[in-house]
């Protein structure tokens, strides 16, 4: 039988595991100026991507080692340069124009009306 | 007063010895897992392992020995994330590891979830996530998902290089009115448009709230691109959702 006591309770455990997850986050954001975040306590890279700090191929199964000294601050590498952000920007307007355009097409083909030739 | 010896699982007492530093974590920790039962102690030691399977096999034999799911959640996998928030924070794990501890969590969750819900407990809301097509960057998604999991959402997630067709698909499939698309190259950040534009082809934009962050994303970009909001870390993911699900109700 459901009770206020009941969700009462469940949200406090909620916002206990929320809280242990907000510290967490917050010092994997810390963590990042001198460590990547795929790299792993044994030093191994668990990211999917190809890194040229990626080591030298281990047998088999094995993850690859991150050959980086650690020394750098991995938040750069998430910072795009104002070039590419414009091209990204102008790409989402052309995408958002062509598609607009295709629906405009189908809708006008659809209703039996000649798409403007001009 | 509770002595390191008190805990009866071995991996526990090596975790707490070795790991805890602050002596009033240390005395907190050995109390707590002192007075715990044995079973309870198990389920911590595996999550603190990141052993997802374990977990899963301790707390559906917990529930089955009839211990109430409000006692898995407190003492065994609330108190084993304790243990490796302290590690994380301290530096001897890091991301990856913390993210295998996050999965083990959501498999003993896996079991508890449905008994809360059927006691009256609602979920916050239901979202899909995933990182757009070309993308194979995963731990700002996965911090993210484990965020909301945390704070009572379910989450679908729909991994890395995920294409608009299986965004749409999995709308379909579980339900679920809230995407979140995560991108961390400029060259992938238009997908997240071209998705949404999916959306609107397949008749489907007014049903779903669409979130989407990433590294170089932008509150303008979101703008630009027509999502209904941006979160620029995984707490604000968090934040947003909760709003998403106001909008949709």
């Amino acid at each position: 039988m459901e009770t206020e006591t009941d969700k009462e309770g469940y949200q406090k455990r909620l916002d206990r595991i929320t809280e242990i997850f907000a510290d967490m986050v917050t010092h994997a954001d810390t963590q990042a100026s001198e460590r990547c975040p795929y790299r792993n306590r044994f030093d191994e890279c668990t990211a999917k991507i190809h890194c040229r700090n990626q080591a030298p191929p281990r047998p088999e199964g094995e993850l690859l080692m991150c050959g980086h000294d650690g020394g750098f601050d991995y938040r750069d590498a998430w910072e795009s340069d104002p070039d590419s952000y414009d091209k990204a920007k102008a790409k989402i307007e052309k995408i958002k124009k062509d598609a607009s355009s295709k629906r405009s097409a189908k809708s006008d083909s659809t209703s039996g009306t000649k798409p403007d030739s001009t | 007063m509770a002595e390191l010896s008190d805990v009866v699982n071995e991996t526990l007492r090596y975790e707490i010895e070795e790991f805890i530093e602050r002596e009033d974590e240390l005395e907190r920790n050995i109390t707590l897992f002192s007075k715990i039962r044995p079973s309870m102690q198990d389920i911590a030691a595996a999550l603190i392992e990141g052993d997802n399977g374990s977990v899963d096999v301790l707390t559906k034999a917990a529930l089955a020995d009839g211990i109430e799911a409000v006692e898995i959640m407190d003492n065994g996998l609330i108190a084993g994330m304790g243990i490796v928030g302290i590690k994380f924070r301290e530096n001897f794990i890091f991301v990856p590891e913390v993210l295998a501890c996050a999965r083990a969590m959501k498999a003993g969750m896996a079991y508890i979830e449905p008994i809360l819900s059927a006691s009256g407990v609602a979920k916050a809301g239901s979202v899909i996530m995933g990182t757009v097509k070309g993308d194979l960057h995963d731990i700002g998604k996965n911090l993210c998902i484990m965020m909301l999991r945390g704070s009572g959402f379910e989450v679908f997630d729909l991994g890395v290089d995920t294409s608009a067709d299986e965004f749409i698909d999995a709308v379909e499939e579980h339900e679920a009115h809230i995407i979140g698309m995560s991108a961390l190259l400029t060259t992938t950040m238009p997908n997240m448009g071209k998705t949404i534009e999916a959306f609107i082809d397949a008749d489907l934009r007014d049903d779903v709230q669409i979130m989407v962050g990433g590294a170089p994303v932008t509150q303008e970009f979101a703008d630009d691109m027509g999502a209904d909001g941006y979160g620029k870390d995984a707490l604000a993911c968090v934040s947003l959702a909760k709003e998403l699900v106001l909008a949709l109700a």
